[in-house]
């Protein structure tokens, strides 16, 4: 009986069961036609027509477009701007990603840890996610100032010379990571407390009983194993979250001195929006949007493996 | 009895729709209305609603609209372009002098000779040659010349007395600022001696090299010129101002709050600055400007930043208003309210003059005065052929970074400057 579903209990839809198939494949598309459009329209559709426009030569403005091939990405091959926003960008990723979620896991455990002031320290640590990035960008830069600026003077209190932080191509993109660290540690503090308050607490007391003294031990063998989903979400947000840094170079540095401080976002925004070359532009948005799906099919496909969901 | 019914609702909806649908109607019959766009609002958007108010008391029949003004120029050129393409452009709109060229490039504006030959002698009109010229680009008036700048230098008077100068007389010379700069700096305390604002654009270069009596590209177009004598003389005083003027690699932002603080005693840099300067320095410091200090008394020119109103309606019933609102904000009249409000150089010879409009003005206020007086000797700001532009700016200003962090010298930092910008204009 190869059309018959599977139990006996839908009898009145085995009166006609390819009728019925049809009529709830249809109801289903109907269904979801809604979303599936949505999806296309607002997702899939652009991302294709971004995906046409970068093998175009179009200008904003310009009369008409010439089908180019390949001809923006060889010239990406030789754009000095682009390979240095590509190693800076990459750069940035490689010390602000792991920093901040190790400060961050180190500080939801304190917090999480202590019995006062939980929520407190959790509104604290929270508040650079929730305020105004181009704003605070401003007072870091008082903060980073060479000459006026806080930092440089308590430094100068211990008898260290001042460092031009956010103008010497040696120290800009130090400066710009120490500021992305303090921008999502509060959001990795908050995942990761989350996280801590979902661990049943008898599984601490059994671990005790088997032999689990030390709080290391009750680390390693609960909380960090049970952390595996919350820690593959955070390291896949986080990773996203500094591949997309643009708002402090924006506002800070303009990529500047030099392109040392330059990134993705901020060369494809200046292609896009001041060169006018859309084209170009649109190339460069396939290869972030390339390489963000490089970093997330490798953390699914590696941390996925060893995750282990209670 | 005052009661909202839903069919009464209904009605004044319907009512309301009537009305609208009546309307354009009504505006063919007499009266236009002008949609005018603008960059800046911080700057422009007080002196834009004066000008819109007091040109439709002198012209009833014609109303201005401002839709969302744009944030700076580049964003203002960006959608003007894109209206271009997609349509709905205004009938005229305020952009920066160097993104005149891409406009008409892209054949964008309308030729406003014609115009200008209906008036008359347009020098008669406080329009000169010089002020037209700003604006003129592939052989059309593309535009006139609305608020212009052109650079000066700012002092804080108060470090100049410690450092040991002479607030009657501030440095003429090069060598006089350098020196003095190299003296405040030696003051210690977190105190700096000078920034030349050579970050953001090329605009400060070409006051080092136009200064010299240099040029950027050959008259052709073809090549580079800025790596002649006079281009070899500009950086050569860039390195200068860090090796004796001991001035440091900070960003403008950086070196202007220095400035505002009191920590910094020379600032190079666009007149426009004035108003915020005026808003913004702290009681430690005592403001005075300058003219830019002369280096070629005979060939040397200065860049002239800013923007022009551009004419993009095509509709000849419209061209007529949308000449005379441009006639009269780049008139005597439009342009004093613009150098009130704003500290901007008037574009139009009879405003700074006459008693009437800015005379006084100027006697009043002195910081205002050296733009004014640098305006005989000021040229368009460059702009590159070929849509590579920008990019070229920025190819200037990185080289400039070396020289500023003396990672280079200047004559290898130029050599490069001039290879990378040749391979970025048009073949």
């Amino acid at each position: 009986m190869p059309d018959a579903l599977p139990g006996g209990f839908a009898a009145p839809l085995l009166r006609q069961p390819a009728q019925a198939g049809l009529g709830e494949a249809a109801a289903g598309w109907l269904l979801a036609a809604p979303a599936a459009l949505a999806l296309f329209a607002l997702l899939l559709g652009p991302s294709l027509m971004l995906l046409a426009l970068s093998f175009t030569d179009w200008e904003l403005g310009a009369d008409g477009l010439r089908w180019i091939g390949l001809g923006n990405y060889a010239e990406l091959l030789e754009d000095d701007s682009f390979l240095a926003a590509l190693r800076n960008t990459l750069l940035y990723v490689a010390v602000v990603m792991p920093a901040s979620i190790g400060l961050g896991l180190g500080v939801a455990l304190l917090v999480e840890g202590g019995t006062r002031l939980r929520a407190a320290f959790r509104a604290i640590y929270f508040l650079p996610v929730v305020s105004l990035l181009v704003a605070m960008a401003t007072a870091w830069q008082f903060l980073l100032h060479p000459t006026i600026g806080p930092v440089n003077r308590l430094l100068g209190l211990f008898g260290i010379t001042p460092v031009n932080w956010l103008g010497s191509s040696d120290w800009v993109l130090p400066s710009l990571c120490a500021i992305g660290v303090w921008e999502n540690l509060g959001y990795v503090v908050v995942l990761f407390m989350a996280g801590l308050i979902a661990i049943p607490a008898e599984l601490y007391a059994a671990a005790e009983v088997d032999g689990a003294r030390s709080g290391w031990a009750r680390f390693r063998l609960v909380t960090w194993p049970l952390l595996g989903p919350t820690t593959l979400f955070v390291v896949t947000i986080t990773a996203i979250r500094c591949l997309r840094v643009f708002d402090t170079v924006a506002a800070l540095t303009k990529g500047g001195p030099n392109k040392a401080s330059e990134v993705l976002l901020h060369v494809m925004y200046k292609e896009g929006f001041t060169y006018f070359r859309i084209g170009y532009s649109a190339a460069i948005t396939a290869v972030f949007l390339a390489v963000v799906l490089a970093l997330m099919l490798l953390q699914t496909r590696i941390l996925d493996r060893r995750v282990h969901y209670a | 009895m005052n009661h909202l019914t839903r069919r009464g609702a209904l009605g004044l909806s319907l009512a309301g729709l009537g009305a609208a649908a009546l309307h354009p109607a009504a505006a063919q019959t007499g009266s236009i209305e002008l949609t005018v766009h603008y960059p800046m609002p911080a700057f422009f958007k007080d002196v834009m609603e004066t000008i819109a108010a007091e040109f439709t008391a002198a012209n009833p029949g014609i109303r201005i609209r401002y839709p969302a003004p744009s944030p700076n120029y580049e964003e203002a050129v960006q959608a003007v372009l894109r209206q271009g393409a997609a349509g709905g452009l205004p009938d005229v709109s305020f952009q920066g002098l160097n993104r005149l060229r891409v406009l008409t490039e892209r054949r964008l504006p309308v030729d406003l000779t014609p115009f200008l030959a209906r008036e008359g002698s347009a020098e008669a009109r406080g329009w000169s040659q010089p002020i037209l010229n700003l604006s003129r680009f592939g052989g059309i008036q593309s535009g006139m010349a609305f608020a212009t700048s052109n650079p000066i230098v700012y002092y804080n008077l108060n470090l100049v007395r410690r450092a040991g100068g002479d607030p009657e007389k501030l440095p003429t010379t090069w060598d006089e600022l350098l020196a003095l700069s190299g003296r405040i700096a030696a003051l210690g305390d977190g105190i700096s001696g000078m920034h030349f604002r050579w970050a953001g654009d090329d605009w400060m270069f070409s006051a080092l090299l136009y200064g010299h009596g240099g040029r950027m590209l050959t008259e052709d177009e073809k090549d580079v010129a800025f790596n002649g004598p006079e281009g070899h003389a500009a950086v050569a005083l860039i390195d200068r101002m860090v090796k004796e003027g001991r001035m440091q690699p900070l960003t403008v932002d950086a070196a202007l709050q220095a400035f505002y603080a009191g920590k910094l005693g020379i600032f190079s840099g666009t007149t426009a600055y004035i108003g915020s300067m005026l808003r913004s320095i702290g009681p430690s410091v005592e403001l005075r400007t300058t003219k830019m200090p002369v280096i070629d008394p005979v060939r040397g020119r200065l860049p002239t930043g800013g923007n022009a109103a551009v004419m993009l309606t095509r509709d000849p019933s419209r061209q007529d208003a949308a000449w005379r609102f441009i006639a009269f904000a780049t008139g005597p009249r439009g342009q004093e309210i613009m150098t009130r409000g704003t500290g901007y150089v008037p574009n139009n010879t009879i405003a700074p003059r006459d008693e009437r409009y800015l005379g006084a003005f100027y006697r009043e206020n002195p910081l205002f005065r050296p733009a004014m007086e640098q305006v005989p000797i000021a040229q368009p700001w460059y702009a590159f052929p070929g849509s590579n532009g920008v990019r070229v700016t920025e190819t200037i200003v990185d080289n400039l970074a070396r020289i500023v962090e003396q990672r280079a010298a200047p004559e290898g930092a130029l050599a490069d400057m001039a290879r990378e910008v040749k391979r970025l204009l048009p073949r």
